[in-house]
């Protein structure tokens, strides 16, 4: 049994169990008893002309699940939806990943899947902005973009049939991310929705839920140019390395942004440590109560806090 | 030595056929993409599952299907004496081929192509049926990090002791010298996918043996079923609709 | 149902290892109260109507395992707890307990407590582990008292002064076990109490008989810590105590840290060590090894040295022959130490009789006394007991219990009666209980192991295709007169192409003593058959030994076979082996297989034959011999039994005739050829028979006689030796014999062995001269012949090769348990010609000559050919120790008189009177004197 790691007193373990039973009793009011095991009968009317989808397997004609899961019948397809397992990418899908290696016209781009994704050169907007064919003049400038290590947003375009997926960056709002998080959350808690980038101007904070699961706090900045803008600089800068006084200003970050950042990674992390889907309404939820509560940043990890969100997300469902 | 007293109980209070108490946890290793604790008795084993993910070293991915790797070690605790236990040498070299052998055949690699699966087992505390252990938690593990699989494989062994077949073999019974018996099995498709013997028997004995061995690994798996289900039912009733 | 307990304790061993092991603890272990309802009853063993249920504590079981083994103890319950104290106590008295549990006739039941959930009790912080067991045994006692309720008194035995009051404060009812015997009201169980050590001050009685003796005599055993770290600190050395058969103050320590053995001289050195003990030996520095030989005369009440049998091996002698008195020659380099401590008590029941001592005054009361057993090993033991009057004349069989520092004797207790001392039935009791020797009737467990009487051959095994019909074969046997277990027959017959096929026909034992029944672990555990001068102890029940499988004539038998193809020349082509039905036509003795050959006249197919198988014989024994097997001699005698009275009425040596050498030719045949066969199979599981090379100084004193008269033997090898032997031909017939007959006696016995624990070159039989030797000829006799018949029959593939081979320590335990057996059957064997020689004598006093064969200061060992026995003749008065009338002279080996007026050489005859003598009352014993 998975158990959730938080050191609870003893109210604090009866307060969760019960928060954690409410939930229990919720979702089998609405969901039917469909939660599989690894190789279970899935059961099915014996209507010919089943499609059997992911997770699944026949074995003397019967359909057994193959992951631990959820069965979910659209149709005629019966397919096994795996919770806790790597993420399996989607054209359009908004990811955020990791740069590993800057190869040939393209990056690898590391998106917690079974492979490495690929970006290529020629589906990221170049810093001036303009669409061109790429000269050999920006291969050997690649590095000015993205180099190892840089987390950047992007979306899924399709894949291969080597099953190597590729991305493209080909919108002012994907490209590299920096002053801010970046968290990483089993895949099954984000949802696929319609938005993912979260411009929480109140905060001053922008938050992506990338579908593979890692998520991006980070500052938000004003513009979409100033991104550019951000880019040409960073990269005078690393050529320059002038440190120049305004230069060091504009990456300044204020206090309360950081502040926010944190306040809003750690109500991800708390999410994430509960189980509990992470949408971008819950989190706000979450950083106004902790607000409200007067707490610290980093007191939103501890246990009474997480019983508290737990409390709340049973109430709130249940509404 | 008696090891079977003849009130019919072993040294440990169990009967002849009885297995130890089982316990297995999900989750204990937060950075692995599946992992689980499974604890027969006093034999207490860890399992992380990395994967599926990019090969580390490409000259060994493979088009078809995915790499899986897999180390076992002893932790220098675990044992009653505290001796620094070297890093492969030949008995965690042989068990850890065991294990992934046993796991190779029930992991569907070949819907991972050109990806690598890491099982990492580690006994935390020794007490006999160690391989049976590790195997049971990596089975755990794989499951935890949703890697399909084509059956739940499970393991137990079973000795032949005092002219008595019994069941999951502790420290003493084993060191005994006796005929051991660790079987890999698939309970759902009904196939022994790994079988190893200590010392020798005869054969109508080694079948009787070999079936409570079997006994055994069923009884494991209905047991990891029951925690797999439970967890796969909390995961889903927490993350909500 | 179960719930685990871990616990945490250390163990022995140098280094301080922390064992975790579980423990659990489970709801369905029962009562055993037959009058429970809430339990299981199926497996109860306590009686409906027992009034008293007793629960017994460890030390009641370890001092009075004699009392619970009378039966007028019932309705016991044994805790787990208590067992496992015994276990590691003393194991022969846990066996003792297990078999009285396991005994469906008596109501006894074992209770495993230490994994009831409600009786297990977790040790206390700072409880020591025997308050722990005490305290577990009052919880179970207490849990018995509320689980059966009033109807039933819960009693707890214990002499143990703190848990009784326990127990009594905490409302058990505790008795000990003195208390408790009265009140059963039978005086006669109050004798096998044993009393413990502490009691032990009330015993002056006995000690003020030998004045001044009220002292310590002897050192304090070192603590247990300190042995083990002197052990391990090479000052002390462990090993087996063994004391001399033929001189009970001096004792060996065959010792692994030094490699040698240790001499331990005079019971103060032994410490109070018993024969058979586990010991730590100290030892004294080089300079004192000779001094300490000087001791032996110091000790008190020297022994005497008694007629016996001839030895037939070296084995039950000390490894020295030279006892006593020849002080000049010891060897210098035998070390010589003390025992330290006893680390592992061998202490058993012991057969023997009381020393005669007058009747105390208030008759009835309880005395005290003096055993000496049989056993010369042992020392003499105190006991207490109400019927000395009783006891005075008989066989009686005494437990020791304890040894204190202060006495000279270790005290013990009364256990049972054998008969009247001198009485033959009582007698050869006795030399089975010394021998360890199951003379029990068979449990009906086994006879139901038994197929249905009569038995005869059936068409089922006729149309066995792993059986041949060998009915048409002109098959015979040939055994010494009477004999009724026939396990062997042979036929010869002429082949078209000149060579013989010969045939040895065994008793197909395995067919009906099949592996794992309770015939199987009887016959294993009996081992062999047991052969006294008047009766014979078999080792399976007597249908099968004297009917089903006895080879008679005019019957069909179920046999296995060896046959050979043979040529002319006595050269053996091929061999076979398959199971068969036989139909023997003739079961001679060898006396009429002798005369059939002898007489010319007879000319029929069966004395053809006989001839023929003669003939081959004789050049296969001539071609053994060349190859080097050694004919050696034994003194075997044969009496003639009065029908009636069973006394003997006559004794005179066994004469071996053609004949026999005949049978024992093809039978040796085909022991080889088995063990060749099987091993060939079975290389790492098969049980063979080997007989080790004698080493140069075990045929020392051989030697040195040889030497004495002149005779040069060369014991290179065994080729050698049987030459030299050959060419010692003296001036008188018996002579070889005579030196054959030392030969023999200075080899080890032949042992049975597993082939996987040694390697092939030491599986030689050096006696035979063969490199491979196994027994498979005697099944229904021995246990070892049928685990052969099982191997070969695997071989031959007609059988699954039973799981017990498997097992290497069990088949070498079942070896040595072989061996054990065989020893023991041999002893008792020869004591009980030795007690028949005595009862023979007893009217009969003689005059006859023998032979010289050792020489001793104040007489020498003579050796009576006519009658096998061996005996001291003394030239001094007892007690007079030579003072130096007579004089040795070792290097000679004569002893002479100081004015050289006599002189006695070795094996020099001698004539000599022999008489029964009775210089206690009861006490007969043979004496032999010089007539000259």
């Amino acid at each position: 049994m998975r158990e959730i790691e938080l050191s609870l007193n003893q109210t604090q373990k009866i307060r969760l169990q019960r928060a954690l039973d409410r939930l229990q009793s919720l979702s089998s009011k609405s969901t039917s008893n469909s939660s599989v095991t690894v190789a279970d009968t899935i059961p099915v009317n014996d209507e010919d002309g089943i499609l059997k989808g992911h997770g699944t397997l026949e074995v003397d004609s019967e359909v057994v699940a193959t992951v631990c899961g959820v069965v979910e019948r659209v149709n005629k397809l019966i397919y096994v939806r795996s919770l806790r397992s790597r993420y399996k990418p989607e054209t359009g899908d908004i990811v955020v990943g990791r740069v590993v290696e800057v190869a040939q016209k393209r990056w690898r781009i590391e998106i917690n899947s079974n492979q490495d994704a690929v970006l290529m050169l020629s589906s990221v907007t170049l810093p001036d902005g303009i669409q061109r064919r790429r000269t050999p003049i920006d291969e050997l400038n690649m590095r000015n973009i993205f180099v190892e290590n840089d987390v950047i947003s992007a979306e899924v375009r399709n894949g291969q049939h080597d099953g190597i997926w590729q991305l493209h960056a080909r919108s002012n709002k994907y490209g590299k991310l920096d002053r801010g998080q970046l968290i990483a959350v089993p895949t099954y808690l984000v949802k696929r929705r319609k938005q993912h980038f979260h411009q929480l101007d109140k905060y001053g904070v922008l938050l992506i839920l990338g579908c593979n699961g890692y998520v991006w706090v980070g500052e938000l900045t004003e513009a979409k140019d100033s991104m550019e803008v951000d880019d040409v600089n960073e990269s005078e800068k690393s050529n320059a390395k002038s440190s120049d006084q305004t230069k060091l200003e504009e990456n300044y970050t204020a206090l309360e942004t950081r502040e926010n950042i944190c306040r809003i990674a750690n109500a991800v992390r708390v999410l994430s440590i509960l189980g509990f889907s992470i949408t971008v309404e819950v989190i706000l939820e979450m950083c106004e109560l902790s607000i409200l509560l007067n707490l610290d940043i980093h007191d939103m990890l501890g246990a009474e806090f997480c019983v508290t969100v737990a409390e709340k997300e049973a109430v709130r469902r249940s509404l | 030595m008696e090891f079977v007293s003849p009130e019919g109980l072993r040294l440990d209070g169990r009967r002849p056929l009885e297995m130890r108490q089982l316990r297995a946890e999900i989750g204990a290793v937060s950075k692995a993409d599946g992992s689980a604790v499974f604890e027969m008795g006093n034999t207490k084993v860890i399992a992380a599952v990395y994967g599926p993910r990019e090969v580390e070293n490409r000259a060994q991915q493979m088009n078809d299907q995915a790499l899986v790797r897999c180390e076992y070690t002893m932790a220098n605790f675990s044992t009653g004496d505290r001796v620094r236990k070297p890093k492969g040498d030949r008995r965690s070299t042989e068990i850890s081929m065991v294990i992934r052998q046993t796991m190779e055949a029930c992991i569907m690699t070949h819907l991972m192509p050109r990806s690598q699966i890491d099982i990492f087992v580690q006994v935390l505390q020794a007490d006999g049926g160690t391989r049976s252990a590790c195997i049971n938690a990596a089975t755990l593990a794989l499951a935890d990090a949703g890697i399909p699989m084509r059956d739940l494989v499970t393991s137990c062994s079973a000795g032949y002791l005092n002219t008595t077949p019994l069941l999951d073999l502790n420290y003493v019974e084993d060191s005994a010298g006796g005929p051991d018996v660790t079987v890999g099995y698939l309970p759902k498709l009904d196939k022994v996918t790994l079988l190893q013997m200590d010392s020798k028997l005869p054969l109508d004995t080694f079948e009787s043996v070999m079936q409570l061995a079997i006994e055994g690994c069923k009884a494991v798996a209905n047991y990891l079923r029951e925690v797999l289900l439970e967890n796969t039912k909390q995961l889903e009733y927490r993350r909500g609709s | 149902m179960l719930q685990s307990k871990s616990f945490v304790k250390k163990t022995k061993g140098g280094k301080v290892v922390k064992v975790v092991r579980e423990h659990y603890l489970r709801d369905d272990i029962y009562c055993g109260a037959s009058i429970c309802k809430t339990c299981d009853s199926s497996v109860a063993r306590l009686s409906s109507d027992a009034s008293t249920i007793i629960i017994v504590d460890t030390n009641v079981v370890l001092n009075q395992i004699d009392l619970l083994e009378n039966s007028a103890i019932d309705e016991v319950v044994v805790l787990s707890v208590v067992l496992e104290e015994v276990k590691n106590k003393n194991l022969s008295v846990y066996n003792r307990l297990r078999t009285l549990c396991s005994n469906s006739q008596r109501k006894f039941f074992v209770f495993s407590n230490e994994h009831h959930k409600e009786t297990y009790v977790k040790a206390m912080v700072n409880e020591s582990p025997n308050d722990r067991n005490d305290r577990a045994i009052r919880v179970a006692t207490q849990w018995y008292q509320k689980h059966l309720g009033s109807a039933v008194r819960v009693l707890m035995i214990t002499n143990d002064r703190e848990n009784k009051r326990k127990a009594n404060e905490e409302g058990i009812s505790a008795e000990t076990v003195e208390s408790y015997v009265k009140s059963l009201g039978q005086p006669a169980l109050l004798d096998l109490l044993a009393r413990p050590a502490s009691e032990d001050v009330v015993m002056d009685s006995v000690e003020d008989l030998r004045p001044s003796k009220r002292k310590v005599i002897y050192s304090e055993h070192k603590p247990m810590s300190e042995i083990t770290t002197g052990l391990h600190r090479g000052i002390y050395h462990q090993g087996k105590l063994r004391v001399n058969r033929y001189n009970p103050f001096e004792a060996y320590v065959g010792s692994e840290s030094i490699g040698d053995e240790i001499v331990i001289h005079g019971r103060t050195n032994m410490n109070r060590a018993f024969d058979g003990d586990v010991v730590a030996v100290e030892l004294f520095p080089q300079d004192q090894w000779h001094a300490e030989k000087s001791r032996i005369a110091d000790e008190e009440d020297e022994e005497d040295e008694s007629v016996h049998l001839v030895q037939s091996s070296a084995d039950d002698a000390p490894r020295s022959t030279n006892v006593q008195g020849s002080s000049a020659d010891t060897t210098p380099s035998r070390p010589s130490g003390c025992v330290v401590g006893v680390i592992k008590r061998n202490w058993h029941s012991y057969c023997g009789s009381l020393e005669p001592m007058p009747m105390p005054a208030g008759a009835g009361g309880i005395a005290h006394a003096l055993f000496v057993s049989k056993d010369r090993r042992i020392p003499k033991i105190r006991i207490q007991t109400r019927q000395l009057g009783n006891l005075l004349d008989k066989r009686i069989v005494v437990a020791v219990d304890s040894w204190d520092r202060l006495s000279r004797y270790p005290s013990g207790h009364y256990v049972q009666t054998i008969g009247e001392i001198g009485d033959r039935e009582t007698e050869t009791e006795v030399v089975l209980i010394e021998n360890d020797i199951n003379s029990r009737p068979f449990s009906s467990q086994v006879l139901a192991c038994l197929p249905p009487l009569p038995w005869s051959v059936s068409a089922e095994h006729l149309s066995d295709p792993n059986r041949e019909d060998l009915r048409h074969l002109q098959v015979f046997s040939v055994d010494p007169p009477g004999c009724r277990d026939i396990d062997d027959a042979l036929h010869c017959t002429l082949l078209p192409n000149g060579n013989f096929a010969v045939g040895v026909h065994i008793a197909d034992v395995t067919n009906f003593v099949h592996p794992g029944t309770p015939l199987d672990d009887e016959a294993s555990q009996r081992g062999t058959s047991v052969y006294l001068v008047e009766r014979r102890i078999d080792m399976l029940p007597k249908p099968l030994t004297e009917d089903i499988c006895s080879l008679r004539s005019d019957v069909e038998r179920l046999a296995f076979s060896v046959i050979w193809e043979i040529t002319p020349q006595a050269d053996i082509i091929s061999s076979r082996f398959t199971k068969s039905v036989i139909k023997s036509c003739a079961a001679m003795s060898y006396v009429e297989a002798q005369a059939r050959m002898d007489d010319s006249r007879l000319v029929d197919p069966l004395t053809t034959d006989l001839r023929n198988m003669n003939v081959l014989a004789k050049i296969m024994r001539q071609r053994r011999i060349d190859r080097g097997a050694l004919t050696l001699a034994s003194a075997e005698v044969k009496f003639q039994i009065d029908t009636e009275t069973h006394d003997p009425l006559d004794i005179g040596m066994y004469q071996i005739r053609e004949a026999n050498q005949m049978v024992e030719e093809f039978m040796l045949a085909a022991n080889v050829s088995v063990a060749e066969k099987v091993l060939k199979h079975f290389p790492f599981c098969s049980m063979l028979r080997r007989h080790p090379t004698p080493t140069r100084e075990m045929l020392e004193p051989l030697l040195r006689t040889a030497a004495a008269v002149g005779l040069d033997l060369d014991v290179s090898s065994s080729k050698a030796l049987a030459d030299s032997l050959d060419r010692a031909v003296g001036n008188d017939p018996y002579f070889n014999k005579l030196i054959r007959i030392l030969a023999t006696r200075c080899m080890s016995q032949a042992v049975y062995f597993c082939s996987g624990d040694l390697s092939p070159p030491e599986y030689l039989h050096y006696g035979l001269a063969a490199p491979l030797y196994t027994h498979f000829t005697s099944p229904i006799r021995r246990y070892a012949d049928v685990v052969i018949h099982r191997l070969l029959a695997a071989s031959i593939g007609i059988s699954k090769l039973p799981a017990i081979f498997q097992d290497r320590p069990q088949l070498t335990s079942i070896a040595d348990n072989l061996n054990y057996r065989h020893r023991n059957a041999q002893m008792a064997g020869r004591a009980s010609v030795e007690l028949h020689t005595l009862i023979y004598f007893r009217k009969r006093p003689t005059d006859t000559e023998a032979r010289i064969v050792k020489i001793r200061s104040n007489g020498f060992i003579v050796f009576v050919p006519k009658y096998g026995i061996e005996g001291p003749v003394y030239l001094t008065a007892r007690g007079d120790n030579g003072s130096g009338e007579w004089l040795v002279d070792e290097q000679h080996q004569q002893v002479k008189k100081a004015d050289s007026s006599i002189c006695y050489n070795v094996l020099q005859m001698v004539r000599i009177h022999m008489e029964v003598v009775e210089p206690q009352p009861n006490r007969p014993k043979l004496e032999l004197t010089l007539t000259e």
